[in-house]
């Protein structure tokens, strides 16, 4: 038994960790692209060089915890998932994964359908719609690709809660090319469900380490914050909660390449433990903060509306919840 | 990062398990999973057995007659004993004296007292918490006074686990009052059929007696029974209370308790289906279980910190909280699983309903095991130790 990063892996930690404190913004994307982060995502067989749990949940605790809102976890879902359908590799561009319909939380097929080769209907919160050369889209029960750009497919761009930008997409009669079941495609879904869960725990450790830090050196009546039993408690809860959603992460990680009964029992444990570990965490950092949590200047506020998005990538805690405590697979 | 037990491990593993489907009489497997109290006769048979094996100290080290195993096979036998329903070992003399013994104790009392608690002709217990002194235990007064070569020992102990069975008892006392708190105790071995001992009963919310007030009135202990220095006790008792957090997360006992758990939901009926497949109980069960899978992880993961020679820090008491937490909702949900049966009274005696010793036995286990979140350092002691190293980042 062995929880240490390979040394391969502490490389690629370390790499990622020098370019997400020298740049930002619109450099952050090649760079990354350029010190090989996307393709450290993907398998040989997907045109990458790892794709292993460890290296999915390393690189997105590390996105996590510096803020970073890109769409690399769509894009990595999309690319893992066109190289398993045999579609050729498009290096450096990225992707969306069309996935939530408006009215619908977590089901699917309730605003769209298909019709031969062709989609009509609606999906929302697509997070890098502008930019994505293709989208991945789900159905009822089947994976679609659908090219940018296609006929009868119109987007609507937006801010969201988690400082990416997304779009709805409306398709009237758009040409789509049919990948596969739901089912087909469950460990680039498993992949994703890692990568938000690993992203998630990146901000909670984030959110927890700035409060910590605030509650040692705030001071009221004469003492640090942290001096005060009812404060010093939820604190010490919190700290035990963190080491649950890195557990639940770890488990995921080192199960993903299972069979799928004993790799969906961990996505879901995986899902519920880290979401709810997030709410947890955005709710008692705002408060254990007081005031200055709730201010937008403040280094928390894009990690408590980050823990929020979080929780609801990909089905929250709730609707895992329920499908485990079912014995239901993670998709269907 | 890999999860699974190494080829030895696993090896080592079947071999618990092939010990377990021999030595375990399904009898006393089945009152351990009803947490009905064991006989005096049935703890030591069971200890008889594993001593036989060899395996009665996995804590110890070989030079001391131990197993020597390393924290994982520690971890393995346990889990595996749990999920049996084995017995525990009985901690006092194994878990908790010896290693102090081992670190602190002379030549002298190591060779008599060390053979002695394997081959069990000692039966021993805990004298450290006092009226006045719980969570804060330095604040204890049981007196013990140097009159020539023998220490005069006055005063009173309490919540003394399984002492009715005891003839042995390691206590902290008193030997100076000067000076902080901590440096005026010392750690005895006190004989309990010394004139002037008595103990008495406490009889708790589960109509049971396993634990004791113990009195010491002007009792005699030769000054050899002085483990290591005197007025070095706290360095010794703080050093006992790590090891008695070993297994502190109970992930086995959880783990056997979610089995229980889902055979008893899976034959209530409930709306005319079995319980289980009620959702808002069977969510129930499964919030539980995923925090069981987390922690189960948390667990291996700080042995295997910690087998990698990583200093052990706040862990223990992170998982004594989580396991403790998790082990009590499950009683909880499975005393909630019976239903209205659950009014049964557990008392011992012949006026039980009928059938009733699964049901009496959820109730009772409720009831005894509000202990956990209270002993070994209460929760809140636990998540004062937290956050007194959180504070210094």
């Amino acid at each position: 038994m062995d929880f240490q990063l390979s040394d391969d892996h502490r490389m690629l930690q370390d790499s990622l960790r020098g370019i997400l404190t020298r740049h930002t913004g619109e450099a952050l994307w090649p760079a990354l692209v350029e010190a090989g982060v996307p393709a450290a995502l993907l398998t040989e067989a997907e045109g990458g060089f790892d794709g292993s749990g460890a290296a999915v949940a390393l690189i997105f605790e590390e996105m996590g915890r510096a803020g970073v809102a890109l769409p690399l976890i769509p894009t990595m879902i999309a690319a893992a998932a066109f190289a398993q359908a045999g579609q050729p590799a498009d290096e450096g561009a990225s992707h969306a994964f069309a996935d939530a319909e408006p009215g619908a939380r977590y089901d699917r097929g309730v605003a769209i359908s298909a019709d031969g080769d062709c989609l009509t209907g609606r999906k929302t919160m697509v997070a890098g719609a502008e930019d994505a050369a293709a989208f991945l889209v789900t159905t009822a029960d089947a994976m679609w690709r659908v090219e940018a750009g296609a006929a009868g497919l119109a987007l609507r761009p937006y801010p969201m809660l988690d400082g990416q930008r997304g779009a709805d997409l409306t398709l009237e009669g758009t040409p789509a090319l049919r990948l596969g079941s739901l089912t087909d495609f469950a460990v680039p879904l498993a992949r994703g469900v890692l990568a938000h869960s690993a992203y998630a725990l990146g901000c909670i450790t984030a959110s927890v380490e700035l409060t910590l830090d605030y509650l040692r050196t705030r001071k009221q009546f004469g003492q640090p914050l942290i001096a005060f039993q009812a404060l010093a408690h939820r604190a010490a809860d919190l700290a035990v909660e963190v080491e649950q959603a890195r557990s639940a992460v770890v488990n995921l990680a080192s199960h993903l390449d299972d069979e799928a009964p004993l790799r969906d029992r961990h996505l879901q444990a995986c899902k519920v433990t880290v979401g709810r570990v997030a709410r947890l965490v955005a709710e008692e950092a705002v408060q254990l903060h007081g005031g200055i949590g709730m201010t937008e200047e403040y280094a928390l506020a894009g990690h408590v509306r980050r823990l929020l998005a979080a929780d609801t990538a990909m089905g929250d805690a709730d609707w895992h919840l329920d499908r485990f405590a079912r014995g239901e697979p993670a998709w269907s | 990062m890999d999860m699974r037990f190494s080829p030895d491990e696993l090896a080592f593993r079947d071999q618990v398990r092939a010990f377990l489907q021999d030595e375990l009489d399904p009898g006393l497997a089945r009152k351990v999973r009803l947490h009905q109290h064991l006989t005096k006769a049935e703890m030591e048979g069971w200890h008889e057995k594993l001593n036989a094996r060899g395996w009665l100290a996995g804590n110890w080290p070989l030079e001391f007659g131990g197993a020597g195993w390393s924290a994982i096979q520690r971890h393995i036998f346990e889990e595996e004993s749990a999920r049996a329903h084995a017995p525990r070992v009985v901690p006092f003399g194994i878990a908790m004296l010896g290693p102090v013994l081992q670190k602190f104790g002379s030549p002298d009392q190591q060779d008599h007292w060390l053979p002695r608690i394997l081959n069990g002709d000692d039966w021993w217990c805990q004298g450290y918490s006092e009226p006045g002194a719980g969570s804060d235990l330095a604040g204890l007064r049981c007196r013990a006074e140097r009159q020539g070569d023998h220490y005069v020992v006055n005063g009173q102990k309490t919540w003394t686990t399984l002492g009715q069975h005891a003839n042995m008892i390691f206590c902290l006392v008193r030997t100076s009052t000067e000076g902080k708190k901590q440096e005026g105790i010392s750690f005895l071995l006190i004989d309990m059929t010394t004139p002037g001992v008595t103990v008495r009963p406490i009889v708790l919310l589960d109509g049971t007696a396993e634990v004791n007030e113990v009195f010491f009135d002007d009792v005699k202990v030769p000054v050899e029974n002085l483990v290591g220095e005197e007025n070095q006790g706290w360095t010794y008792a703080k050093y006992l209370l790590t090891h008695e957090r070993t297994n502190i997360a109970g992930v086995g006992f959880a783990t056997a308790a979610l089995d229980n758990l889902r055979r008893i939901a899976g034959a209530q009926i409930h709306r005319g289906r079995p319980l289980a497949e009620d959702p808002l109980f069977a969510s129930e069960i499964a919030a539980v279980e995923i925090e069981l899978m987390a922690m189960s992880t948390t667990n291996l993961r700080m042995l295997s910190a910690a087998a990698q020679g990583q200093a052990p820090g706040i862990e223990s008491s992170m998982l004594k909280i989580k396991g403790t937490q998790i082990r009590q909702r499950l009683d909880a949900l499975t005393r909630r699983a019976y239903g209205g049966w659950a009014m049964a009274l557990p008392v011992p005696g012949n006026e039980d309903p009928e059938d009733a010793d699964e049901v009496l036995s959820a109730t009772a286990t409720w009831l005894n095991n509000r202990k956990l979140s209270i002993y070994g350092g209460s929760n809140e002691i636990q998540r004062g130790i937290i956050a007194g190293a959180l504070a210094k980042g």
